[in-house]
Parts: C-alpha cells; sequence; structure tokens
C-alpha cells in the first residue's frame, strides 16, 4: 500500500519538474530572444533549413491537399444541393481557415521538429551540450535561440506561402472541373473568405513555428543515452508538438472568431 | 536537383520491394494469430487518447469556422450537416493521419530503427529465424488494422467535438445540430470516409516498417530514420487522399450515374 | 573449416575487402586484427550470410555458401554461431526466452524440458544463475554481454563467430570475457574466429592472427611469427599491446 502511494507520489513529482523544467525553458529561450547579442548569421543559416528547405515539401502536400479539397467539395455539392456555387467558398474556407496553416505546421513538425529533437537528442547523448556550458556557451542562446526564432520567422513565411500556392491549386482545379474562370473563383470565393483571413492563418503560422522547436529542443536536452533514447525523444517531440499544434489552431480559431 | 529525384524514385522503389517480401511471407508462412494481437492491443492503447484528443479539435475547429459564415446566411440549421461534411470528407481524415504517422509511424520506425542498429535484427536471421515474419509482420498488419480503426475512432470524436462546439459556441441545440448531419452526410460520405481511412493505414504500415527496417548509423540513424519516416509518411497520405478522391469520385460517378 | 578465397565486397563506389583469401583449420582460435573501419565486422557478416559478397567464394566445410538464398542459409547459421558487437538482446523477451530463442527455432523437434535443460546449462557455461526471468535491461552490460555468448553458444555451434567481443568494456570484463571466449572454444571444441583491434588480448589467446588493413591482408601467422613482424602497422600494434600492459 505504501509502496504504491509512494510510487503515485514519484510519479505525480516527476510530471511536476518536467512541466518545471519546460517553463524555465520557454522563459529562458524568451528572455534570450530579446536580448543581444542577436546571433543573425545563425538565424539566417537557421531560417534557410527550416523555410527554404522545407518549401518544396509543404508547396507539394498543400497542392495535393488543394486539389482533393475541391474534388471532394464539389461532387458532394453536386450530391447534395445540386449545385457548386458554393464550392470556391466552401473549400476557400476550409483551406485558409485550417488547412494552409495546420498541414504546413504539422509538415514543418514532421521535418524541422523531429530534425531537431534527433540533433539536439545526439548532442546531448555525445556530451556535446556538456562541453559547450564548459565552454562558457549557453547551449539555450546557442541551440535553441536560433531555431526559435527561424522557426517563427519559417512558419509565418511559409503559411503564407502555403495558403496562396493551395489557393492557386484550388482555382486552376475548379477552372479545369467545374469551369470557374479565375475572376469567377474569386467572387465566388470572397462570399465566404476575406483577406484578414490570410493575416489570421500567417499569425497562425508563426504561433505553431513557435511551439515547435521548444518542444523539440525540450525533448533532444532531456534525451537518454543510445539508439533507444534518440528514437524516444524524436518520437516524443513529434508527437507532443502536433497535439499542441491541434489544441493550438483550436484556441487561435476561437480567438480570431471574436474580430469579425 | 537530379540526385535528389533518383534518390526519392530509389526510397520509392526500396519501399515497394519491401511490400513484395512482406506480402510473399504473407503468402508462405502461417502467421502467429497471437502475435498480431498483441500488436493490435498495443498500439490502439497507445494511440488512443492521442486520436481522440486530436479527433475532437479538429471537429470542434470545422464547427468553430462555419459558425461564423452560416450565421450570416441565416442558415444555422444547417450548421451540423456542413462542418461534420467539411470534416469527414475533407480535413478530417487528413488531419487524424498525420497525428497517427507522428504517433504510430515515428514510434514504430524508432522501435524497428533500434533493434536494427543494436544488431538484434541480425541475431533474428543468425538464430535461425525470418526477421519479416517475426517482426515487422506482426507489426505491419496490426498497424493496418488498428490505424484503421483509430481513424475511424477519430473521425467519430471530430463529429463529438463538432456537436460539443455547436452547442458551446453556436448555442444551437444538440438535436437541431444533428438533426441536419444525415441529410448532407450521406452514406457515401461515410464508406469514402473510410476506405481512405484503410487506404492511410496501408500508407502508414509500410512506410513505417520501411524506413525503420533499413536504419543504418547508431543513434543518430535512428534518429534520421524517424524524421524520414514522418515526412514521407505524410508527403504519402497526402498523395494517398487525392488518390482515393479520384477513384472514389469515379466510382461514385458510374454507380449514381451522375 | 572456413575458407576464402578472394573474396571481394563493395558497398556501391567503396570497395571494403579488396580480395581476401586465408582458410581457418578446425579446432583453432584465430583473430583478425585491424584498426577500426577496415572491415573486420564485414568480413564476419560475410560467413553467416548477413551480407553477401560482391565476388569471390566462402566455404564452410565443404559448402561453397556465397550463392545460397536466405532459406537455404539456416543450416549454415546453425553451424556458425555469432556474437554480435551490441549484446543484441531481444529487450521485450525474458533472459530465458532470449537464450531459448535459437533452440526453438533452430531445433524445433526439442521438448520444453529438453529446451529448459540447454537454457540452463548454456548460461551455466558463461558463468549466470538465476536471473532467467530478468529482462535484459535489469542487467549490467557485461551480464548482457555473457547472455549474448550463451544465446550463441545455446545452439551447439560447431563455429563461434565473435565481433569485438570486448569493444565498450572495462578491462576487468574484457579480461573475463576473453577467458570466457577461450576457455568456451576449447571446451566445446569449437572453431572460433574473433575480429577484435587487442593485440595484446590476441597475443594470449589466439593460436594465429590476421591483420588486415584497407580490405587487405598485410600479415599472417602464429602469436610468436607476428612479433617478429616487419610490417608498419603491425608493429604499431605491438608497440601499442606492449605500452598499455607494461611488459
Amino acid at each position: 500500500m505504501t509502496a504504491a502511494v509512494s510510487s503515485v507520489g514519484l510519479q505525480v513529482i516527476s510530471a511536476f519538474t518536467m512541466i518545471m523544467d519546460f517553463v524555465i525553458l520557454v522563459q529562458k529561450t524568451l528572455l534570450r530572444t530579446i536580448s543581444p547579442p542577436y546571433r543573425l548569421r545563425d538565424i539566417i543559416r537557421q531560417l534557410e533549413f527550416v523555410a527554404w528547405e522545407s518549401a518544396p515539401v509543404v508547396v507539394f502536400s498543400v497542392s495535393f491537399a488543394a486539389i482533393v479539397t475541391i474534388i471532394e467539395a464539389s461532387f458532394h455539392m453536386k450530391l447534395v444541393i445540386k449545385n457548386d456555387a458554393l464550392v470556391p467558398g466552401f473549400a476557400a474556407l476550409l483551406i485558409l481557415r485550417e488547412l494552409g496553416a495546420v498541414v504546413s505546421a504539422l509538415l514543418i513538425t514532421s521535418r524541422v521538429g523531429a530534425g531537431l529533437a534527433a540533433e539536439v537528442g545526439s548532442m546531448q547523448v555525445t556530451e556535446q551540450v556538456d562541453a559547450l556550458k564548459i565552454l562558457g556557451i549557453d547551449p539555450i542562446r546557442y541551440l535553441v535561440v536560433p531555431r526559435f526564432v527561424a522557426c517563427v520567422l519559417g512558419g509565418f513565411l511559409l503559411s503564407i506561402i502555403a495558403n496562396l500556392v493551395c489557393l492557386f491549386c484550388a482555382m486552376l482545379v475548379s477552372q479545369i472541373k467545374l469551369g470557374y474562370s479565375p475572376g469567377g473563383f474569386i467572387m465566388a470565393m470572397r462570399t465566404f473568405v476575406g483577406f484578414q483571413d490570410l493575416v489570421f492563418a500567417s499569425i497562425k503560422g508563426a504561433c505553431f513555428g513557435a511551439v515547435i522547436p521548444i518542444f523539440s529542443c525540450f525533448y533532444g536536452f532531456r534525451c537518454k543515452a543510445g539508439a533507444e533514447g534518440v528514437g524516444l525523444a524524436t518520437t516524443n517531440s513529434v508527437v507532443t508538438t502536433s497535439v499542441a499544434i491541434i489544441v493550438l489552431d483550436f484556441l487561435l480559431g476561437y480567438i480570431f472568431s471574436f474580430f469579425y | 536537383m537530379l540526385t535528389v529525384i533518383s534518390h526519392i524514385i530509389d526510397d520509392i522503389g526500396g519501399g515497394i520491394f519491401f511490400l513484395g517480401d512482406v506480402i510473399r511471407v504473407v503468402s508462405r508462412h502461417k502467421i502467429s494469430f497471437s502475435r498480431v494481437a498483441d500488436q493490435i492491443w498495443k498500439v490502439t492503447t497507445q494511440s488512443m487518447t492521442t486520436t481522440a484528443l486530436a479527433g475532437f479539435f479538429v471537429g470542434a475547429i470545422s464547427t468553430i469556422q462555419f459558425t461564423m459564415q452560416v450565421k450570416e446566411f441565416g442558415a444555422l440549421g444547417y450548421l451540423g450537416g456542413l462542418a461534420t461534411s467539411g470534416t469527414i470528407r475533407e480535413v478530417g481524415p487528413l488531419l487524424i493521419a498525420f497525428m497517427l504517422s507522428g504517433k504510430v509511424g515515428a514510434y514504430t520506425s524508432a522501435e524497428l530503427g533500434t533493434m536494427k542498429v543494436t544488431e538484434q535484427i541480425d541475431a533474428i536471421r543468425c538464430l535461425g529465424a525470418n526477421p519479416i515474419l517475426e517482426i515487422i509482420l506482426p507489426r505491419f498488419i496490426g498497424i493496418i488494422v488498428s490505424s484503421f480503426f483509430l481513424l475511424a475512432a477519430g473521425l467519430m470524436m471530430s463529429i463529438v467535438g463538432g456537436l460539443v462546439m455547436g452547442i458551446i459556441f453556436a448555442h444551437i441545440n444538440p438535436q437541431e445540430y444533428l438533426r441536419h448531419i444525415p441529410t448532407i452526410v450521406t452514406w457515401s460520405s461515410l464508406v469514402s470516409g473510410l476506405f481512405k481511412c484503410l487506404c492511410f493505414a496501408l500508407v502508414l504500415a509500410t512506410i513505417c516498417t520501411y524506413k525503420g527496417y533499413t536504419t543504418t548509423g547508431g543513434a543518430r540513424g535512428v534518429g534520421t530514420s524517424v524524421v524520414n519516416t514522418a515526412v514521407s509518411t505524410m508527403v504519402g497520405i497526402v498523395i494517398m487522399d487525392w488518390l482515393t478522391s479520384l477513384v472514389g469520385e469515379s466510382v461514385m460517378t458510374v454507380v449514381m450515374g451522375l | 573449416m572456413i575458407r576464402f578465397e578472394n573474396v571481394v565486397k563493395s558497398f556501391g563506389e567503396r570497395t571494403i575487402l579488396k580480395g581476401v583469401s586465408f582458410e581457418v583449420q578446425e579446432g583453432e582460435i584465430l583473430f583478425i586484427l585491424g584498426t577500426s573501419g577496415t572491415g573486420k565486422s564485414v568480413l564476419l557478416k560475410n560467413i553467416v550470410g548477413l551480407l553477401r559478397p560482391t565476388s569471390g567464394q566462402i566455404w564452410i566445410g565443404d559448402d561453397e555458401v556465397s550463392q545460397l538464398t536466405e532459406e537455404q542459409y539456416f543450416p549454415v547459421r546453425k553451424i556458425c554461431g555469432m556474437v554480435f558487437q551490441h549484446p543484441a538482446l531481444f529487450d521485450s523477451l525474458t533472459i530465458f526466452e532470449n537464450v531459448a530463442f535459437g533452440l526453438r527455432r533452430h531445433y524445433p523437434e526439442m521438448a520444453v524440458e529438453q529446451i529448459q535443460e540447454k537454457v540452463i546449462t548454456s548460461l551455466s557455461l558463461v558463468g549466470i544463475h538465476g536471473v532467467e526471468q530478468k529482462m535484459p535491461a535489469q542487467l549490467s552490460y557485461g551480464m548482457q554481454k555473457r547472455v549474448s555468448l550463451a544465446r550463441t553458444v545455446a545452439i551447439d555451434p560447431r563455429i563461434l563467430l565473435f565481433d569485438e567481443p570486448t569493444t565498450g568494456l572495462d578491462p576487468v570484463t574484457t579480461n573475463a570475457i576473453n577467458h570466457l571466449i577461450q576457455g568456451l572454444s576449447r571446451k566445446l571444441k569449437t572453431t572460433s574466429l574473433v575480429v577484435s583491434h587487442d593485440m595484446h588480448c590476441a597475443l594470449d589467446i589466439a593460436d594465429r592472427i590476421i591483420v588486415l588493413d584497407k580490405g587487405n591482408i598485410v600479415e599472417q601467422g602464429t602469436p610468436e611469427e607476428l612479433k617478429k613482424s616487419e610490417h608498419p602497422l603491425v608493429k604499431d600494434f605491438l608497440m601499442e599491446a606492449l605500452n598499455a600492459h607494461g611488459h
């Protein structure tokens, strides 16, 4: 009985310290982001990895997602309300409010976030993080901050790119499949969405981008030795970040709904 | 650029050969049912909360987004139908499958990758067993079955999430919300949604077992393998989404005579 | 017992083994020495068919094995037991199940009691008692190494292959494992092939030593012959062995 109680107690304590560690990491990252020195060169190099190298896979994926959205919506509308006047608006709404930002964020999570967790995890396991500390270099300033800034900027930019590409593809497909002219598509689309949706989508992208490196570095720093440890750190960071993005998407959607 | 393309093609080819190996083993050997059942149980219980949570929120988001538009048209009664249809047919399967590729896919490839780099897979071969039969196959079948159920469960949860938000956010009463779901969400939506889930599960199982099984290069290699799994599953799922939509559309067109 | 004839192994553009020929006599302990990355482990994996040679022939007993399919290889693996660099124990199985794993597959006709008995004797051969129901993670690294050795000898192989058996172990455990290799090989009358970079221990327990460098055999002979070698790499190895152990 006492053993059971103490084991539960230990679990509670370990969960609590984990949350505290996380809060401290967030706090330190934010403080060091706003205080000089700003490591511009590092940030730009990270931005290349986060945004430029992820762009092809994001663009590729959202184009397919756009095609699917149009196919599904048009077929469906034909079946239910016997015309496709609502298709552009319906599709644009799904794209701008959800698909564009969330799909690109989830892709960045798996490419950049998982990569980051694996990288920081291997550094932790091979004692490179300790080596940094001994050399008097703050690992958070050196490792986390450049990636944090790069991911916020990258998330912002990629979200805009993804949404525009996605809408463009949707326009193209509806011209081929439904015979909408580009002008007609935009007119029909405007009944459901406006410019502010793109602004909100890019804010969402930046927020998602901020979440990714924090969780990845958090799990990377806690990585246990060996192949198993690195694998676990990477997996945990992908899962936690994805869940966090979905929940955050919900919260932001709720907040933005008051601004329409 | 060309080297990148050739790598991608190599990768796809390798995956297809691997799938061939797996199917060959299925056709030649008796599969241990208890081991498959173990895997199904393990994967399902491990990922149920994540999937249910993701499904709930995806549904909730859709409802929020549609509420604002539908209100303008004064058609709040149709909210349930529209939001549910948008979730089940488009965003739902895709986003929930993305979650699963993180949860199940990354976990499996990390597990298999660890076994590979610590020479456990070589040890199995040396001890006179076929690693595809003993290690890969139970996971492969287990992942297909449980992912299918998880995706379906996630979709159900998304309906619940939508309903809850409809009550809280749009102040619509539950009967009203539910009443219009059947008018807009038809059997074809449901069948095509489930068919999609099955195809996504197949993509997920193939890619994560293949990537895990071909891991090289120590602890770092396991990390790389997990990253590659997550990215390629997502891309694979997006492509599969498109393919199933095309097939679904043509099948429906023939069946319905549209 | 094992004969390599001009074996070449390449990975894409990189050639790891560049035409290696040698022979292992029945019942001897042969050490293969070399610096890291010279293809020692690749050589071993070619014997058990985990890798296949690009060209050349490998004879085990009277059979040429380099062209066999995976299924045809199973009988070969019954006579060639391999001990890996990692303990490579299956994390999800108990120590007992780990040792019994090979027995159940290589000897499907074996009764439960026989398997039980065999597992216990194999474990006691490596000096382990009473941990059959524990999981691998509960044992120390040195213990895991021993269990892995027991798992290999349990299937009664006539040839034992060791891939860097003492890498990453402390000197005391290294010593113990080396003597275990020697003791087991003599007791079970097996032919043993050990891949290592520990010249000191090779001089101690090997019947013959082969030195491999950049995919080629540069020197071979008994420990006494090797001590007189003029090859610079062999001399470096000898220097290192003498310095490290204060002879």
